[in-house]
């Protein structure tokens, strides 16, 4: 068996003859151990997710074998938990109940070395299938939500985002706050530099802004060269220090060119607006309002940031 | 364990097949010995107030536990004893908890004797 890394195995006996063999069998064969003496206690350790392969005692005081793995079955959905049951128990009912209650595997006492052994292996083995496909399936979903060349979240994640997260401003009460960003004169850089160069001018901006943002806020590919921060518990003046920040940390560094020996002056021109989380904001209202307030930033002549007028205030 | 173990199955302990359990590990083994003879005594104070009591719940569950770890380091006897007494808390046979009870103590005592002499 490979050292590392090494495979955390928790043991919920009650009995301390068995507890110490235990510990110390698999402990010889490679594994972590984490040793709990009743149900509750192992209960808890499962809720803090300190091992994936459990092996559980049949009969434990405070909450028994079966009992855990039912609520295991019950309340753990997020991650496979592999169970394996410990009893000297033997007959084919309890096998059937244990296995119904929700075990994946079955061992009597006293143990067999090789036959805890394989078994541990079948555990490990199912372990580590799940933990791949739990990875591919987050691979998939971070392509699926995530823009391909600036790493931002897409377009339909980035409103589904501002969906979520305005519901919770409404929900609590709090301040949310959106930015549409448009890179100044960004068909001129295609044109005169070539889309290559664009590509790169992005990626910059996409960086630069998520170095500028909390980071609780989320920022999205809204379409070609249109960027949409959302910013959870924002209100009008944290949306301007932080549109004031963005548009600076743009502008004040040229961006390199691969084949060009000068570094060409990009900036922004931002559009913010607040919801404060009470009566109704619809996410298009939001988002149609940041782009009005861009517009003016574009028509005031670039390389500014505009808020759109907080509600009820005359200024 | 320091002394040999050519004795194999004497109805206190099967040597071969507790060593098996415990990877060949002699010392291991002791250990586990041990620790079975330091668990023993609170484990029969329970067991005794039980079936004195005749609380059959606890009698079932003390003497599934005590089968468990005899069986575990192989005690035969033990093991056999622990059994019987699971057995009588199961059927709530009162007359016979106290026969285990005193098969236990027994066992316990030839336990004790055997490994003194190792």
């Amino acid at each position: 068996m490979s050292s590392s890394p090494k495979t955390t195995v928790l043991i919920a006996e009650d009995d301390a003859v068995s507890r110490e063999l235990l510990r110390k069998t698999l402990t010889s064969w490679g594994y972590e151990v984490i040793l709990t003496t009743d149900g509750a206690q192992a209960w808890a350790a499962i809720l803090q997710n300190k091992s994936r392969i459990i092996i559980l005692d049949w009969m434990m005081p405070k909450l028994d074998g079966l009992e855990i793995c039912r609520k295991v079955r019950d309340t753990i959905t997020d991650r496979y938990t592999y169970i394996i049951l410990l009893t000297s128990k033997g007959d084919s009912d309890d096998v059937i109940e244990g296995l119904t209650a929700g075990a994946d595997d079955y061992v009597t006492k006293p143990f067999s070395r090789p036959e805890l052994k394989a078994r541990l292996l079948t555990g490990k083995r199912i372990i580590n299938l799940e933990t791949q496909l739990l990875e591919t399936q987050k691979r998939l979903h971070e392509l699926a939500t995530r823009d391909g060349l600036t790493t931002l979240w897409n377009r339909s994640a980035i409103l589904q985002i501002l969906e979520e997260e305005t519901e919770r401003s409404r929900r609590e009460q709090a301040p949310l706050g959106t930015i549409m960003i448009d890179i100044d004169r960004f068909k001129d850089i295609n044109d005169s530099y070539g889309h290559l160069s664009g590509d790169t001018v992005l990626v910059t901006i996409a960086r630069r802004l998520m170095d500028n943002v909390r980071p609780y806020d989320k920022i999205g590919r809204y379409g070609g060269d249109e960027i949409l921060v959302v910013l959870p518990h924002c209100n009008w003046t944290h949306l301007e220090i932080i549109a004031d920040r963005l548009q600076k940390a743009v502008a004040g560094e040229k961006i390199e060119i691969s084949g060009h020996k000068k570094a060409i002056d990009v900036t922004i021109s931002i559009g913010g607006t607040s919801f404060d989380g009470i009566g109704e904001k619809p996410v298009d209202r939001l988002i149609m309002e940041s782009d009005k307030a861009l517009y003016e930033a574009k028509n005031e002549g670039r390389n500014r940031y505009k808020m759109a007028k907080p509600e009820g205030k005359d200024e | 364990m320091s002394g040999n173990q050519s004795d194999e199955t004497n109805g206190i302990i099967d040597y071969p097949s507790a060593l098996e359990r415990t990877g060949d590990d002699s010392e291991f083994l002791t250990e586990l010995l041990d620790l079975y003879v330091r668990e023993f005594s609170p484990a029969y104070e329970k067991l005794l107030t039980a079936v004195i009591g005749k609380n059959f719940t606890a009698v079932r569950e003390i003497g599934h536990g005590l089968k468990g770890s005899s069986a575990n380091l192989s005690l035969l006897g033990l093991r056999e004893a622990a059994y019987r007494m699971e057995t009588a808390g199961r059927e709530e046979d009162a007359a016979k908890a106290e026969k285990a009870l005193a098969d236990i103590e027994k066992e316990f005592q030839r336990l004790q004797e055997h490994l003194a002499t190792r």
